[in-house]
């Protein structure tokens, strides 16, 4: 579902950004990508939802490249930021009929999934208030729906979990399954290595922009106690 | 208290004109970008200073070599009074860092005199640029004595205070009003326009005064240009009047009730600065609503719907770009009540009114386009359109058209007016009466967005910066009136049986360079060939 192989990009006069990246995520995946700050994770995210240029590799969506037909690729994932800096001169509404609209989402089922996922993310009431209202935790709430609204076959997401409250994590949590079990995949960043350890099936480790570790969940929990020791352990020796 | 005052300061002034950026980004490209953004600074002052300086040249070549200073004074008030009114209240009362500062113990006051002191600084540059090099000009050819230089100097120092106070209380007004409404940006916005429209009409009232002057007044020109200085601004004619005659006393009482005037604007501005800067920050949420049926609209229409909502959501957004379109309409209108006779007794040589307005209406509703600074005002929200499923022609479509649609109510109230009163002798005189605005609007809307895909700006923290301070609101802004300018020159140097084919020819030729331009932006690939 997600290819990105041999993937470099470095910042212009800078030494930061990432080398040499290769990772695969298949349908069913919940792939957790973890690492310290600065370590090339979001400017991996962003290279694969198609914010960031990249200076070499290849990044396939369903077979599709980003670089050469970035719409198509575009129309099969959607990608949540690790700030959710949105539209504040929108309401909630507003914003979400904005996406849909953009995905030609058609209205009986963008009703059908606002209502739905408004409702589990107790959002709903606020949907008409201006996003400027909005604490971090409703609008990292908002930006989720939004992602959620086109129904992607492929959720690209950078630390979700920050800001929302604990009902609202399990809730995720439970989308994030629902469409892995859907035959979808998530790729998406943390810190949170608990959650990390007990919701995905593969992880990948980076340091300072290259991949130090990655494989199926099971794989790499064989090497030590738990996700979080072995994190440190690689981190270390690396 | 004084040290806050002096903390404030130096972190309000650390990255005045994005210097402290500058100085410490490590990206090479950017610094590259951003120096060469400094150059074509460096070329607009160069070109003001060439500038007032032939103008000075030209009062001592005419005798009237004692109006420099005052009339320089006059005009660097005056531009730092205008520019400031839609400036000083969104500085003052900015939203950005208030809630780090309210919980720090720093009194309310020094953040105030902070942010006038910034306020100062930036306008202090302005007084210096068109200042300066008149006096430089007096004093090469009239060798004035020493107490010229110290009192020149003395006067660029003082001059910003007092415009800076009245751009700053009207600002803290038009804040102060706007707090208490539902839609603070639109009412800022509309406050605003009202003030300058205000202000406009008074000048004009002003300049109707002078048609009282007589040939024996003509004969004492500098007198007469004095006594008009002196009722836009009598402080610009006090100083200015001291510094030739070399008279410290004078000018010392001036520089010392300019300095009241700023404090006492500091102190009642600190007594409403909570109040007003706390509704500003509050915002109210009805947590009422229920879901109800939700229509569809195509890419194209909900783009442009996002891209009205945007706009009308900053009312320095606004007030910069809708001045023009909003002159255009008056001037029409008067034209209509006045006649063609007033202004073609007026000209200096004489001009088919005609023939040459469709480039004058032309010009003022280009002065400032929303496109120039359209993609800049995304800012941090710029990820969402890169990570959707939209191309880069989609985008920027919909910003031309949600221009175009902005100018389009304006232009036929415009057109309206101006066909009646303009009376065209002919279909075609008519015809192009009404192509011609359109064309250069088209062009200039495609023009702004071109410039501004050359140089965006996303990672500001004001608004100000990028409507009024960036590089692209300027070069976006003087493309329409460049454009219009060279094409009324052109009509100008050729015969009268020619008008209509030449006049075809520009439409036809700026048609073609927009569609080029055009097609040129929207490729598939502009991202990523602008860097953005």
């Amino acid at each position: 579902m997600l290819t990105i192989d041999h993937l470099t990009k470095h910042y212009k006069g800078s030494n930061k950004g990432v080398t040499d990246i290769c990772l695969e995520i298949e349908a069913g995946d919940i792939y957790a990508f973890i690492g310290h700050n600065g370590a090339g994770k979001t400017t991996t995210i962003k290279c694969v939802a198609g914010i960031h240029d990249f200076d070499s590799g290849k990044i396939l969506i369903d077979g599709s490249s980003i670089r050469e037909s970035p719409l198509l690729c575009k129309s099969r994932f959607a990608y949540i930021p690790d700030n959710p800096d949105l539209y504040e001169y929108l309401t909630g509404i507003q914003y979400l009929n904005f996406i849909a609209d953009v995905f030609n989402v058609p209205a009986r089922i963008r009703e059908e999934l606002i209502g739905r996922y408004g409702n589990e993310f107790e959002i709903t009431s606020s949907l008409g208030d201006l996003i400027s209202t909005y604490s971090h935790g409703m609008k990292q709430k908002l930006a989720i729906i939004s992602a959620l609204i086109h129904q992607p076959k492929l959720l690209i997401l950078d630390e979700p979990f920050v800001g929302l409250d604990p009902k609202a994590s399990v809730i995720l949590k439970n989308i994030m399954r629902e469409i892995c079990d859907g035959g979808g995949a998530i790729f998406f960043s943390t810190h949170v290595l608990d959650v990390a350890e007990r919701l995905c099936n593969k992880v990948a480790i980076i340091k300072d922009g290259s991949l130090i570790a990655s494989g199926s969940m099971e794989e790499i929990l064989k090497q030590g106690e738990s996700l979080e020791s072995i994190f440190m352990e690689v981190v270390k020796n690396a | 208290m004084l040290k806050q005052i002096k903390l404030l300061t130096k972190l309000e002034l650390c990255n005045i004109y994005n210097l402290n950026v500058l100085r410490f980004s490590k990206n090479s490209r950017r610094k590259k970008k951003d120096l060469s953004v400094m150059m074509l600074w460096l070329f607009l002052i160069v070109m003001l200073i060439f500038y007032v300086s032939n103008l000075s040249y030209g009062l001592l070549r005419l005798e009237l070599g004692s109006l420099i200073p005052a009339y320089l004074i006059t005009v660097a008030s005056l531009l730092i009074f205008f520019f400031g009114i839609f400036k000083a209240g969104n500085t003052i009362f900015r939203k950005n860092g208030y809630d780090i500062l309210c919980s720090l113990p720093i009194n309310r006051t020094a953040i105030v005199v902070g942010r006038f002191l910034r306020l100062y600084v930036e306008n202090l540059v302005i007084a210096f640029l068109i200042v300066m090099p008149g006096l430089f000009v007096y004093a090469w050819f009239l060798k004035p004595g020493a107490a010229f230089y110290i009192l020149g100097a003395l006067s660029i120092l003082i001059l910003p205070l007092v415009p800076i106070t009245a751009s700053i209380l009207i600002g803290a007004v038009i804040m102060g009003i706007s707090s208490r409404m539902k839609h603070k940006s639109l009412a800022a916005a509309g406050l605003s326009v009202l003030f300058v429209l205000l202000i406009m009409y008074g000048s004009s009232r002003l300049s109707i005064m002078e048609e009282t002057i007589t040939p024996e007044m003509l004969r004492e020109l500098s007198s007469v240009i004095m006594g008009t200085l002196e009722k836009v601004y009598p402080p610009a004619v006090w100083l200015g009047r001291a510094v030739i005659a070399g008279s410290f006393m004078p000018c010392f009482i001036c520089a010392g009730a300019f300095l009241a005037v700023f404090a006492a604007a500091a102190a009642i501005v600190s007594i409403f600065f909570h109040a007003i800067s706390q509704s500003l920050c509050t915002t109210s949420a009805r947590h009422n609503y229920e879901l109800k049926t939700l229509k569809k609209s195509s890419v194209l229409s909900s783009l442009c719907k996002r891209e009205f909502r945007r706009y009308f959501s900053s009312s320095i957004y606004v007030t910069n770009t809708i001045i023009g379109p909003i002159l255009g309409c008056i001037l029409s209108g008067a034209l209509l009540f006045t006649g063609t006779d007033v202004i073609t007794k007026s000209l200096p040589i004489p001009l088919d009114i005609c023939t040459f307005a469709p480039f004058v209406f032309s010009g003022i509703f280009c002065m400032m386009t929303t496109t120039a600074t359209s993609i800049s005002m995304e800012g941090k929200n710029w990820w969402i359109l890169k990570s959707l499923p939209l191309s880069p022609k989609s985008v920027l479509n919909a910003k031309i058209l949600m221009n175009l649609l902005l100018m389009l109510p304006f232009y036929l109230i415009s057109e309206v007016l101006l066909i009646p009163a303009l009376k065209p002798e002919t279909f075609f005189d008519g015809f192009f009466l009404c192509l011609i605005p359109a064309v250069i609007i088209l062009f200039s809307c495609v023009y702004g967005i071109a410039v501004n895909l050359h140089f965006p700006v996303l990672n500001w923290e004001n608004e100000i910066t990028i409507v009024k301070q960036s590089i692209s609101a300027i070069l976006g802004g003087m493309g329409g009136v460049f454009l219009s300018a060279v094409c009324a020159v052109i009509i100008f140097l050729i015969s009268q049986e020619y008008y209509a084919l030449f006049k075809a020819l520009i439409c036809i030729f700026i048609l073609g360079a927009t569609a080029l331009l055009h097609k040129r932006i929207t490729a598939p690939d502009a991202w990523r060939r602008y860097e953005l």
